[in-house]
Protein backbone atom coordinates (compact mmCIF):
# COMPACT_ATOMS: atom_id res chain seq x y z
CA UNK A 1 0.00 0.00 0.00
CA UNK A 2 2.56 2.14 0.89
CA UNK A 3 4.50 1.29 -1.97
CA UNK A 4 1.75 2.23 -4.34
CA UNK A 5 1.18 5.47 -2.86
CA UNK A 6 5.03 6.60 -3.12
CA UNK A 7 4.88 4.95 -6.86
CA UNK A 8 1.72 7.35 -7.26
CA UNK A 9 3.34 10.81 -5.97
CA UNK A 10 6.68 10.06 -7.52
CA UNK A 11 4.83 9.61 -11.00
CA UNK A 12 2.50 12.89 -10.21
CA UNK A 13 5.26 14.87 -9.69
CA UNK A 14 7.09 13.25 -13.19
CA UNK A 15 3.65 13.94 -14.61
CA UNK A 16 3.39 17.71 -13.49
CA UNK A 17 6.92 18.45 -14.48
CA UNK A 18 6.43 17.15 -17.94
CA UNK A 19 3.14 18.99 -18.20
CA UNK A 20 4.85 22.17 -16.97
CA UNK A 21 7.42 21.78 -19.74
CA UNK A 22 4.51 21.35 -22.34
CA UNK A 23 2.89 24.21 -20.93
CA UNK A 24 5.96 26.63 -20.93
CA UNK A 25 6.65 25.63 -24.98
CA UNK A 26 3.45 26.01 -25.66
CA UNK A 27 2.92 29.10 -24.37
CA UNK A 28 6.67 30.57 -26.06
CA UNK A 29 4.98 29.12 -28.92
CA UNK A 30 1.97 30.82 -29.32
CA UNK A 31 3.79 34.42 -28.09
CA UNK A 32 6.18 33.62 -30.92
CA UNK A 33 3.24 33.20 -33.21
CA UNK A 34 1.24 35.96 -32.12
CA UNK A 35 4.08 38.77 -31.92
CA UNK A 36 6.54 37.69 -34.29
CA UNK A 37 4.51 36.28 -37.03
CA UNK A 38 5.71 38.84 -40.20
CA UNK A 39 9.75 37.92 -38.60
CA UNK A 40 8.53 34.07 -38.76
CA UNK A 41 10.20 31.78 -40.89
CA UNK A 42 9.05 27.89 -41.22
CA UNK A 43 11.95 26.37 -40.10
CA UNK A 44 11.51 28.25 -36.76
CA UNK A 45 7.86 26.61 -36.39
CA UNK A 46 9.06 23.35 -37.62
CA UNK A 47 11.44 23.59 -34.31
CA UNK A 48 8.76 24.39 -32.08
CA UNK A 49 6.47 21.59 -33.62
CA UNK A 50 9.19 19.42 -33.08
CA UNK A 51 10.34 20.44 -29.56
CA UNK A 52 6.43 19.93 -28.94
CA UNK A 53 6.28 16.38 -30.09
CA UNK A 54 9.44 15.61 -28.41
CA UNK A 55 7.84 16.86 -25.01
CA UNK A 56 4.16 15.04 -25.81
CA UNK A 57 6.78 11.92 -26.31
CA UNK A 58 8.37 12.12 -23.58
CA UNK A 59 4.80 12.98 -21.68
CA UNK A 60 3.84 9.27 -23.52
CA UNK A 61 7.09 7.82 -22.31
CA UNK A 62 6.36 8.86 -18.53
CA UNK A 63 2.47 7.06 -18.64
CA UNK A 64 3.45 3.88 -20.11
CA UNK A 65 6.25 3.61 -17.74
CA UNK A 66 5.94 0.40 -15.45
CA UNK A 67 6.29 2.82 -12.33
CA UNK A 68 3.78 4.21 -13.15
CA UNK A 69 0.20 3.51 -11.89
CA UNK A 70 -3.18 3.08 -13.61
CA UNK A 71 -4.46 6.45 -13.37
CA UNK A 72 -7.55 5.41 -14.58
CA UNK A 73 -7.86 3.24 -11.26
CA UNK A 74 -7.80 6.74 -9.24
CA UNK A 75 -10.65 8.51 -8.48
CA UNK A 76 -10.75 12.83 -7.96
CA UNK A 77 -13.48 13.78 -5.84
CA UNK A 78 -14.10 17.21 -4.70
CA UNK A 79 -15.00 17.35 -1.24
CA UNK A 80 -15.74 21.55 -0.67
CA UNK A 81 -16.87 23.96 -3.34
CA UNK A 82 -16.66 27.47 -1.94
CA UNK A 83 -17.68 30.67 -4.08
CA UNK A 84 -14.89 31.93 -1.93
CA UNK A 85 -11.43 33.12 -3.31
CA UNK A 86 -8.73 30.46 -2.15
CA UNK A 87 -4.94 31.72 -1.71
CA UNK A 88 -3.70 28.46 -2.09
CA UNK A 89 -5.27 27.40 -5.44
CA UNK A 90 -4.30 30.58 -6.96
CA UNK A 91 -0.17 30.23 -6.00
CA UNK A 92 -0.63 26.49 -7.30
CA UNK A 93 -2.08 26.74 -10.24
CA UNK A 94 -0.30 30.43 -10.86
CA UNK A 95 -3.05 32.79 -10.92
CA UNK A 96 -5.20 31.01 -13.16
CA UNK A 97 -7.72 29.05 -10.89
CA UNK A 98 -9.06 31.65 -8.03
CA UNK A 99 -11.87 30.18 -7.09
CA UNK A 100 -12.68 26.30 -6.37
CA UNK A 101 -16.37 26.19 -7.31
CA UNK A 102 -19.55 24.80 -9.02
CA UNK A 103 -18.88 26.67 -12.52
CA UNK A 104 -15.05 25.85 -12.43
CA UNK A 105 -14.93 22.13 -11.16
CA UNK A 106 -17.08 20.58 -14.04
CA UNK A 107 -14.43 21.75 -16.58
CA UNK A 108 -11.64 20.88 -14.52
CA UNK A 109 -12.33 17.32 -12.84
CA UNK A 110 -14.26 16.19 -16.49
CA UNK A 111 -13.62 12.41 -16.82
CA UNK A 112 -15.99 12.37 -20.39
CA UNK A 113 -16.00 14.49 -23.30
CA UNK A 114 -19.15 17.04 -23.38
CA UNK A 115 -22.31 15.92 -24.45
CA UNK A 116 -22.49 17.22 -27.85
CA UNK A 117 -19.24 15.60 -28.61
CA UNK A 118 -20.57 12.36 -26.85
CA UNK A 119 -23.56 12.59 -29.01
CA UNK A 120 -21.01 13.00 -32.21
CA UNK A 121 -19.07 10.28 -31.29
CA UNK A 122 -22.12 7.80 -30.48
CA UNK A 123 -23.70 9.13 -33.77
CA UNK A 124 -20.17 7.70 -35.58
CA UNK A 125 -19.70 4.58 -34.26
CA UNK A 126 -23.29 3.59 -35.14
CA UNK A 127 -22.54 4.87 -39.12
CA UNK A 128 -19.49 2.95 -38.52
CA UNK A 129 -21.58 -0.24 -37.05
CA UNK A 130 -24.37 0.09 -40.00
CA UNK A 131 -21.79 -0.48 -43.25
CA UNK A 132 -20.63 -3.60 -41.86
CA UNK A 133 -17.50 -5.39 -41.90
CA UNK A 134 -16.89 -6.32 -45.68
CA UNK A 135 -17.53 -2.59 -46.92
CA UNK A 136 -15.31 -1.27 -44.33
CA UNK A 137 -12.44 -3.67 -45.30
CA UNK A 138 -13.00 -2.32 -48.96
CA UNK A 139 -12.78 1.20 -47.88
CA UNK A 140 -9.55 0.80 -45.63
CA UNK A 141 -8.25 -0.61 -48.56
CA UNK A 142 -9.09 1.94 -51.06
CA UNK A 143 -8.07 4.78 -48.80
CA UNK A 144 -4.62 3.03 -48.14
CA UNK A 145 -4.65 2.64 -52.16
CA UNK A 146 -5.04 5.99 -52.41
CA UNK A 147 -2.15 7.26 -50.28
CA UNK A 148 0.09 5.13 -51.01
CA UNK A 149 -0.69 6.72 -55.30
CA UNK A 150 -0.28 10.04 -53.24
CA UNK A 151 3.12 9.26 -51.91
CA UNK A 152 4.14 8.27 -54.97
CA UNK A 153 3.57 10.78 -57.06
CA UNK A 154 4.67 13.44 -54.14
CA UNK A 155 8.51 11.06 -54.41
CA UNK A 156 8.18 11.32 -57.90
CA UNK A 157 7.62 15.00 -58.30
CA UNK A 158 10.73 15.20 -55.53
CA UNK A 159 13.06 13.10 -57.66
CA UNK A 160 12.42 15.21 -60.33
CA UNK A 161 12.56 18.83 -59.58
CA UNK A 162 15.47 17.95 -57.67
CA UNK A 163 17.74 16.25 -60.58
CA UNK A 164 16.77 20.29 -61.40
CA UNK A 165 18.64 20.91 -58.94
CA UNK A 166 15.04 23.23 -57.46
CA UNK A 167 16.23 22.34 -53.78
CA UNK A 168 19.96 23.51 -52.95
CA UNK A 169 19.10 23.91 -49.45
CA UNK A 170 17.27 21.12 -48.97
CA UNK A 171 21.00 19.33 -48.06
CA UNK A 172 21.67 20.00 -43.99
CA UNK A 173 23.97 17.56 -44.03
CA UNK A 174 26.63 16.20 -46.69
CA UNK A 175 27.40 12.21 -46.19
CA UNK A 176 30.59 12.15 -47.79
CA UNK A 177 31.76 15.21 -44.79
CA UNK A 178 30.07 12.64 -42.54
CA UNK A 179 32.54 9.83 -43.20
CA UNK A 180 35.55 12.15 -43.76
CA UNK A 181 35.36 13.55 -40.18
CA UNK A 182 34.61 10.05 -38.56
CA UNK A 183 37.40 9.05 -40.54
CA UNK A 184 39.66 11.94 -38.95
CA UNK A 185 38.71 11.30 -35.72
CA UNK A 186 38.68 8.07 -35.38
CA UNK A 187 41.67 7.25 -36.42
CA UNK A 188 43.34 10.63 -37.85
CA UNK A 189 42.78 10.09 -41.99
CA UNK A 190 43.17 13.93 -43.10
CA UNK A 191 44.85 15.14 -40.02
CA UNK A 192 48.26 14.34 -40.61
CA UNK A 193 48.85 14.74 -44.19
CA UNK A 194 52.04 14.06 -44.39
CA UNK A 195 51.71 10.90 -42.90
CA UNK A 196 50.74 8.21 -44.60
CA UNK A 197 49.45 4.92 -42.68
CA UNK A 198 51.79 3.69 -40.23
CA UNK A 199 55.06 1.62 -41.62
CA UNK A 200 55.68 3.98 -44.71
CA UNK A 201 56.27 7.00 -42.03
CA UNK A 202 60.08 6.42 -41.78
CA UNK A 203 61.17 6.33 -45.06
CA UNK A 204 59.93 10.16 -45.16
CA UNK A 205 62.42 11.75 -42.95
CA UNK A 206 65.12 10.31 -45.22
CA UNK A 207 64.57 12.95 -48.16
CA UNK A 208 65.55 16.20 -47.11
CA UNK A 209 63.14 17.83 -50.07
CA UNK A 210 61.80 20.89 -49.55
CA UNK A 211 58.25 19.05 -50.02
CA UNK A 212 58.30 17.00 -47.07
CA UNK A 213 60.37 19.51 -44.52
CA UNK A 214 57.90 19.29 -42.50
CA UNK A 215 56.44 15.73 -42.80
CA UNK A 216 59.80 15.10 -42.08
CA UNK A 217 59.64 16.23 -38.77
CA UNK A 218 56.93 15.03 -37.89
CA UNK A 219 57.87 12.09 -39.23
CA UNK A 220 60.97 12.09 -37.08
CA UNK A 221 59.26 12.78 -34.00
CA UNK A 222 57.19 10.25 -34.11
CA UNK A 223 59.67 6.97 -35.09
CA UNK A 224 62.35 8.40 -33.11
CA UNK A 225 62.23 6.70 -30.22
CA UNK A 226 65.93 6.63 -28.93
CA UNK A 227 67.65 9.03 -31.27
CA UNK A 228 68.27 12.43 -29.79
CA UNK A 229 67.06 15.49 -31.35
CA UNK A 230 70.19 16.86 -31.85
CA UNK A 231 70.46 14.96 -34.94
CA UNK A 232 68.06 16.62 -36.85
CA UNK A 233 69.06 18.88 -39.89
CA UNK A 234 69.85 22.10 -38.61
CA UNK A 235 67.45 24.09 -40.19
CA UNK A 236 64.14 21.89 -38.35
CA UNK A 237 66.07 21.94 -34.79
CA UNK A 238 63.81 24.76 -33.60
CA UNK A 239 60.69 22.69 -34.77
CA UNK A 240 61.86 19.66 -33.10
CA UNK A 241 63.09 20.79 -29.76
CA UNK A 242 59.67 21.99 -29.12
CA UNK A 243 58.41 18.47 -30.47
CA UNK A 244 60.50 16.72 -28.46
CA UNK A 245 58.75 18.26 -25.48
CA UNK A 246 55.47 18.55 -25.06
CA UNK A 247 53.35 18.80 -28.06
CA UNK A 248 50.72 20.62 -26.44
CA UNK A 249 52.78 23.40 -25.18
CA UNK A 250 54.01 25.42 -27.48
CA UNK A 251 55.38 28.50 -26.72
CA UNK A 252 54.57 31.26 -29.12
CA UNK A 253 58.17 32.16 -30.28
CA UNK A 254 58.52 28.98 -32.01
CA UNK A 255 55.40 30.01 -34.61
CA UNK A 256 57.48 32.62 -36.15
CA UNK A 257 60.76 30.53 -36.26
CA UNK A 258 58.77 28.28 -38.65
CA UNK A 259 56.80 30.42 -39.88
CA UNK A 260 58.27 30.66 -43.46
CA UNK A 261 59.17 26.87 -43.33
CA UNK A 262 55.35 25.63 -42.88
CA UNK A 263 53.94 28.29 -45.70
CA UNK A 264 55.06 25.74 -47.94
CA UNK A 265 52.51 25.35 -51.24
CA UNK A 266 52.60 20.94 -50.92
CA UNK A 267 51.24 20.61 -48.14
CA UNK A 268 47.76 21.90 -47.72
CA UNK A 269 46.66 19.88 -51.49
CA UNK A 270 44.04 17.45 -49.71
CA UNK B 1 49.46 5.73 11.71
CA UNK B 2 45.97 4.75 10.89
CA UNK B 3 44.95 3.71 7.40
CA UNK B 4 44.61 6.35 4.73
CA UNK B 5 40.28 7.10 3.56
CA UNK B 6 39.42 4.69 1.52
CA UNK B 7 39.24 7.29 -1.48
CA UNK B 8 43.14 7.45 -1.28
CA UNK B 9 43.00 3.71 -1.58
CA UNK B 10 44.06 2.41 -5.19
CA UNK B 11 41.34 0.81 -6.73
CA UNK B 12 42.11 -3.16 -7.16
CA UNK B 13 40.30 -5.53 -9.29
CA UNK B 14 36.33 -5.23 -9.91
CA UNK B 15 35.95 -2.16 -11.97
CA UNK B 16 32.85 -1.69 -13.83
CA UNK B 17 33.24 -2.11 -17.80
CA UNK B 18 31.94 0.63 -19.05
CA UNK B 19 31.12 0.95 -22.29
CA UNK B 20 30.34 4.27 -24.68
CA UNK B 21 27.40 3.86 -27.01
CA UNK B 22 27.97 6.32 -30.19
CA UNK B 23 26.16 7.57 -32.82
CA UNK B 24 27.47 10.33 -35.28
CA UNK B 25 26.33 12.20 -38.24
CA UNK B 26 27.31 15.79 -39.70
CA UNK B 27 25.66 19.19 -40.43
CA UNK B 28 26.46 22.09 -43.63
CA UNK B 29 27.66 24.78 -41.63
CA UNK B 30 24.83 26.59 -43.11
CA UNK B 31 22.41 24.41 -41.13
CA UNK B 32 23.91 24.25 -37.92
CA UNK B 33 22.50 27.13 -36.46
CA UNK B 34 18.77 24.96 -36.78
CA UNK B 35 20.11 22.33 -35.21
CA UNK B 36 21.46 24.48 -32.73
CA UNK B 37 18.01 25.58 -32.10
CA UNK B 38 16.30 22.40 -31.95
CA UNK B 39 18.92 20.83 -29.90
CA UNK B 40 18.04 23.23 -27.52
CA UNK B 41 15.17 22.90 -27.02
CA UNK B 42 15.08 19.03 -27.04
CA UNK B 43 18.01 18.95 -24.59
CA UNK B 44 18.01 19.37 -20.97
CA UNK B 45 17.53 23.14 -20.31
CA UNK B 46 20.91 24.49 -19.56
CA UNK B 47 23.18 27.38 -20.60
CA UNK B 48 24.40 26.24 -24.11
CA UNK B 49 27.99 25.44 -23.69
CA UNK B 50 30.75 25.90 -26.25
CA UNK B 51 34.26 24.45 -26.13
CA UNK B 52 38.01 24.52 -27.30
CA UNK B 53 39.71 21.07 -26.84
CA UNK B 54 42.82 20.31 -28.55
CA UNK B 55 43.11 16.27 -28.83
CA UNK B 56 46.02 14.78 -29.23
CA UNK B 57 46.31 10.47 -29.95
CA UNK B 58 49.24 8.73 -28.27
CA UNK B 59 50.15 5.30 -29.93
CA UNK B 60 52.54 2.32 -28.54
CA UNK B 61 53.80 -0.04 -31.02
CA UNK B 62 54.17 -3.06 -29.49
CA UNK B 63 55.35 -6.61 -31.02
CA UNK B 64 52.28 -6.74 -32.18
CA UNK B 65 50.68 -5.85 -35.19
CA UNK B 66 48.19 -3.51 -33.82
CA UNK B 67 49.35 -0.36 -31.49
CA UNK B 68 47.67 0.63 -28.18
CA UNK B 69 45.67 3.77 -28.66
CA UNK B 70 45.33 6.61 -26.05
CA UNK B 71 43.89 9.64 -26.82
CA UNK B 72 44.54 13.16 -24.27
CA UNK B 73 42.27 15.94 -24.26
CA UNK B 74 42.85 19.59 -22.98
CA UNK B 75 40.82 22.49 -22.60
CA UNK B 76 41.97 25.36 -24.97
CA UNK B 77 39.28 27.57 -23.07
CA UNK B 78 39.43 26.98 -19.85
CA UNK B 79 42.02 27.65 -17.67
CA UNK B 80 42.55 25.27 -14.94
CA UNK B 81 40.55 21.89 -16.35
CA UNK B 82 42.19 18.81 -15.96
CA UNK B 83 43.43 17.01 -18.88
CA UNK B 84 41.67 14.09 -20.00
CA UNK B 85 42.74 10.79 -20.78
CA UNK B 86 40.35 8.59 -22.75
CA UNK B 87 40.57 4.58 -24.15
CA UNK B 88 38.70 3.65 -26.59
CA UNK B 89 38.08 -0.30 -27.52
CA UNK B 90 37.60 -2.01 -30.30
CA UNK B 91 33.40 -1.32 -31.70
CA UNK B 92 31.99 -4.79 -30.84
CA UNK B 93 30.31 -5.94 -33.35
CA UNK B 94 27.88 -9.01 -33.73
CA UNK B 95 24.68 -7.35 -32.72
CA UNK B 96 22.48 -5.90 -35.73
CA UNK B 97 19.71 -5.20 -33.35
CA UNK B 98 22.02 -2.84 -31.71
CA UNK B 99 21.55 0.88 -33.16
CA UNK B 100 24.48 2.63 -31.71
CA UNK B 101 28.32 2.05 -31.95
CA UNK B 102 29.26 0.12 -28.68
CA UNK B 103 32.89 0.18 -27.42
CA UNK B 104 34.64 -0.29 -24.24
CA UNK B 105 36.03 3.17 -22.91
CA UNK B 106 38.21 4.35 -19.87
CA UNK B 107 38.24 7.25 -18.44
CA UNK B 108 40.45 9.94 -15.72
CA UNK B 109 41.40 13.28 -15.77
CA UNK B 110 44.86 13.96 -15.27
CA UNK B 111 47.45 16.72 -14.57
CA UNK B 112 48.93 18.35 -17.10
CA UNK B 113 52.33 16.84 -17.88
CA UNK B 114 50.50 14.27 -19.20
CA UNK B 115 52.51 14.06 -22.59
CA UNK B 116 55.54 13.87 -21.04
CA UNK B 117 54.41 10.39 -18.96
CA UNK B 118 52.90 9.27 -22.37
CA UNK B 119 56.32 10.10 -24.28
CA UNK B 120 58.50 8.71 -21.58
CA UNK B 121 56.06 5.64 -21.21
CA UNK B 122 57.00 5.46 -25.29
CA UNK B 123 54.01 6.51 -26.56
CA UNK B 124 54.69 8.61 -29.93
CA UNK B 125 52.13 11.29 -31.17
CA UNK B 126 50.06 10.13 -33.85
CA UNK B 127 47.98 13.03 -34.95
CA UNK B 128 45.73 16.41 -33.07
CA UNK B 129 43.51 17.99 -33.76
CA UNK B 130 41.53 20.95 -32.37
CA UNK B 131 37.74 20.46 -31.57
CA UNK B 132 35.23 23.75 -31.25
CA UNK B 133 31.95 23.44 -31.06
CA UNK B 134 28.77 23.32 -28.67
CA UNK B 135 27.56 20.55 -26.45
CA UNK B 136 24.51 19.16 -24.80
CA UNK B 137 22.95 16.56 -22.33
CA UNK B 138 20.12 15.10 -22.19
CA UNK B 139 19.90 12.72 -19.34
CA UNK B 140 22.89 10.99 -19.47
CA UNK B 141 23.31 11.83 -23.29
CA UNK B 142 25.70 13.51 -24.06
CA UNK B 143 25.41 15.42 -27.67
CA UNK B 144 28.54 16.92 -28.78
CA UNK B 145 28.56 19.33 -32.47
CA UNK B 146 32.12 20.27 -33.12
CA UNK B 147 33.84 21.22 -36.30
CA UNK B 148 37.56 19.74 -36.20
CA UNK B 149 40.32 22.23 -37.40
CA UNK B 150 43.76 20.48 -39.02
CA UNK B 151 46.80 21.78 -36.77
CA UNK B 152 48.99 23.11 -39.58
CA UNK B 153 52.01 23.15 -37.68
CA UNK B 154 52.28 20.61 -34.79
CA UNK B 155 51.36 21.64 -31.35
CA UNK B 156 50.61 24.84 -32.35
CA UNK B 157 47.32 25.09 -31.53
CA UNK B 158 46.54 28.74 -33.05
CA UNK B 159 47.41 27.88 -36.74
CA UNK B 160 44.46 25.74 -37.21
CA UNK B 161 42.52 25.26 -40.53
CA UNK B 162 39.25 23.15 -41.19
CA UNK B 163 39.11 19.69 -42.01
CA UNK B 164 35.73 20.17 -44.05
CA UNK B 165 32.52 22.65 -44.43
CA UNK B 166 30.53 20.35 -42.04
CA UNK B 167 30.31 20.23 -37.96
CA UNK B 168 30.37 16.37 -36.82
CA UNK B 169 27.89 15.36 -34.23
CA UNK B 170 28.33 12.84 -31.59
CA UNK B 171 25.42 11.57 -29.86
CA UNK B 172 27.35 9.31 -26.60
CA UNK B 173 26.26 7.39 -24.07
CA UNK B 174 28.68 5.88 -21.25
CA UNK B 175 27.14 3.26 -19.75
CA UNK B 176 28.00 0.09 -17.76
CA UNK B 177 28.11 -2.68 -19.85
CA UNK B 178 24.97 -4.52 -20.82
CA UNK B 179 22.74 -1.89 -20.95
CA UNK B 180 21.62 -2.22 -24.26
CA UNK B 181 18.10 -0.37 -23.81
CA UNK B 182 20.61 2.81 -23.69
CA UNK B 183 20.74 2.04 -27.70
CA UNK B 184 17.03 2.14 -28.24
CA UNK B 185 16.62 5.80 -26.22
CA UNK B 186 19.55 7.04 -28.27
CA UNK B 187 17.81 5.76 -31.53
CA UNK B 188 14.49 7.62 -30.64
CA UNK B 189 16.33 10.81 -30.05
CA UNK B 190 18.38 10.07 -32.98
CA UNK B 191 14.93 9.88 -34.95
CA UNK B 192 14.00 13.57 -33.60
CA UNK B 193 16.93 15.07 -35.03
CA UNK B 194 15.58 14.04 -38.72
CA UNK B 195 16.11 14.97 -41.25
CA UNK B 196 18.63 18.06 -40.11
CA UNK B 197 20.93 15.43 -39.49
CA UNK B 198 21.37 11.60 -39.72
CA UNK B 199 22.94 9.69 -36.70
CA UNK B 200 23.88 6.58 -37.27
CA UNK B 201 26.41 3.96 -35.72
CA UNK B 202 29.36 4.21 -38.34
CA UNK B 203 32.15 1.63 -38.11
CA UNK B 204 35.55 3.35 -38.65
CA UNK B 205 37.38 -0.06 -40.19
CA UNK B 206 35.04 0.96 -42.80
CA UNK B 207 36.93 3.86 -43.72
CA UNK B 208 40.09 3.01 -43.13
Amino acid sequence: MQREEKQLEASLDALLSQVADLKNSLGSFIYKLENEYDRLTWPSVLDSFALLSGQLNTLNKVLKHEKTPLFRNQVIIPLVLSPDRDEDLMRQTEGRVPVFSHEVVPDHLRTKPDPEVEEQEKQLTTDAARIGADAAQKQIQSLNKMCSNLLEKINKEERESESGGLRPNKQTFNPADTNALVAAVAFGKGLSNWRPSGSSGPSQPGQPGAGTVLAGASGLQQVQMAGAPSQQQPMLSGVQMAQAGQPGKMPSGIKTNIKSASMHPYQRNT
Amino acid sequence: MEAPPVTMMPVTGGTINMMEYLLQGSVLDHSLESLIHRLRGLCDNMEPETFVDHEMVFLLKGQQASPFVLRARRSLDRTGAPWHLRYLGQPEMGDKNRHALVRNCVDIATSENLTDFLMEMGFRMDHEFVARGHLFRKGIMKIVVYKVFRILVPGNTENTEALSLSYLVELSVVAPAGQDVVSDDMRNFAEQLKPLVHLEKIDPKRLM
